[in-house]
C-alpha cells in the first residue's frame, strides 16, 4: 500500500501567476496578492452573550471586538465584523496548534467557534486604480469619505459573498482592500478580478503571513 | 430601490431576497400539535399557510440580507411607490440587539 502524504495546497494555486498581467502600462494600476498561511476562526456569540464575548475578545486580542462593520487590529490578529454578534479572527498560521484550540479557553461557554482557515481564501487588492476596478464588480461606495481605513462589509463581488475590509494604505498611498472568499469560489472570483483589472495593468504576487 | 440594513448600512436591493408578508402569525393547531382540535382551526391554519393579501400600499415584509450579513429584516414598504418607512431586524439571535453598541 502506498502511503499518502497530504500536502496543503491553495485553491488558487493554479490561478495565481506572479508577475505582470493585463495592459502593458509602465506602472501597474492594480496590485493583486493572495495571502496564504493564515488562521481564521469565526466567533459567534451565543444568544444574549455578546457582552461576555466582547470582553473575552478584548482581554485576549487587546482590542475591542467590532460591534458594527469594522475591522480592528489587535496584538494577536485582526477582528473582522461579519454580522450581528459575530466576527472573524484572522491571524498568521501558527501550525503548532489547531486554530480553534487556541481560542477554545478564551470563549468557552458564551461563543461558538468555527475554523474557517482552509474554508476561505484571502485576496488583497491595491494600486492607484483599485477603486475603479472594484466599482465594476461591487455596489459599495468605497470612497475615502464613506469607507475609511478599518471599514468592513459583508457584501457580494460579482454575486459571490465576501468579507471586504480596508487595510492601511500602501506605501504609494493607494488604498488596500482585503477580500475573504469561500475557497470553492476563489478561483472563479480571482479570474473575475483579473478580468476587471486587466485594462489598468496588474502586478500579481503571493504573500505568506505564517509565523515560522 | 435601496435598503438600509440596520447592521450593514444602505445596500442595493440585489443583495436582498424577498419572502413576503410579515404579519401572519402561526395560529394554534391543536389537532396536529397532539390535541383534539377545535372547530375552524384547520381553516385558520390553511389561511395562514396559503392565503395572502395582495397589498396596494403600505405593508410589512420579511427580507433576507443574503448578499450581506445574512440577517432577516422586517421592512415597512409601500408597494405602490417603493418608499421604505422603516427597516428593523426580525426577532432572533443577535438581531434582538440590532443597532445596540
Amino acid at each position: 500500500m502506498a502511503d499518502f502524504t497530504w500536502t496543503t495546497r491553495s485553491p488558487l494555486q493554479q490561478a495565481v501567476i506572479a508577475g505582470r498581467h493585463g495592459a502593458a502600462i509602465a506602472k501597474a494600476g492594480i496590485r493583486l496578492s493572495e495571502i496564504r498561511d493564515f488562521d481564521l476562526v469565526q466567533v459567534f456569540a451565543r444568544r444574549g452573550q455578546w457582552a461576555a464575548t466582547a470582553k473575552a475578545a478584548k482581554a485576549y486580542f487587546g482590542v475591542a471586538a467590532p460591534t458594527g462593520p469594522k475591522a480592528v487590529t489587535g496584538k494577536k490578529g485582526v477582528l473582522v465584523w461579519s454580522g450581528a454578534d459575530q466576527f472573524m479572527a484572522l491571524s498568521p498560521r501558527l501550525g503548532t496548534i489547531q486554530p480553534v484550540d487556541g481560542l477554545r479557553g478564551v470563549f468557552e461557554g458564551f461563543a461558538s467557534l468555527s475554523d474557517q482557515s482552509d474554508g476561505r481564501c484571502l485576496i488583497r487588492l491595491s494600486g492607484p486604480r483599485v477603486r475603479e476596478m472594484l466599482a465594476k464588480v461591487n455596489s459599495l461606495d468605497l470612497h475615502d469619505g464613506v469607507f475609511p481605513i478599518g471599514a468592513a462589509a459583508t457584501t457580494s463581488i460579482d454575486h459571490t459573498a465576501v468579507n471586504l475590509w480596508r487595510d492601511a494604505d500602501a506605501p504609494d498611498g493607494s488604498p488596500v482592500f482585503n477580500v475573504l472568499v469561500f475557497s470553492s469560489f476563489a478561483d472563479s472570483l480571482w479570474h473575475t478580478l483579473v478580468d476587471s483589472a486587466a485594462e489598468y495593468g496588474i502586478e500579481v504576487e503571493t504573500v505568506s503571513i505564517a509565523v515560522d | 430601490m435601496r435598503i438600509a440594513c440596520p447592521f450593514c448600512g444602505e445596500r442595493e436591493n440585489g443583495e436582498f431576497t424577498y419572502l413576503g408578508d410579515a404579519k401572519p402569525k402561526r395560529p394554534a393547531m391543536v389537532a396536529i400539535d397532539g390535541g383534539a382540535g377545535a372547530p375552524g382551526e384547520a381553516e385558520a391554519f390553511y389561511d395562514y399557510v396559503y392565503l395572502r393579501d395582495n397589498f396596494a400600499g403600505e405593508m410589512s415584509e420579511y427580507w433576507y440580507h443574503g448578499g450581506g450579513c445574512r440577517s432577516w429584516l422586517v421592512i415597512e414598504r409601500n408597494t405602490l411607490t417603493h418608499d421604505i418607512k422603516s427597516v428593523r431586524a426580525a426577532p432572533g439571535a443577535g438581531a434582538a440587539k440590532a443597532g445596540a453598541k
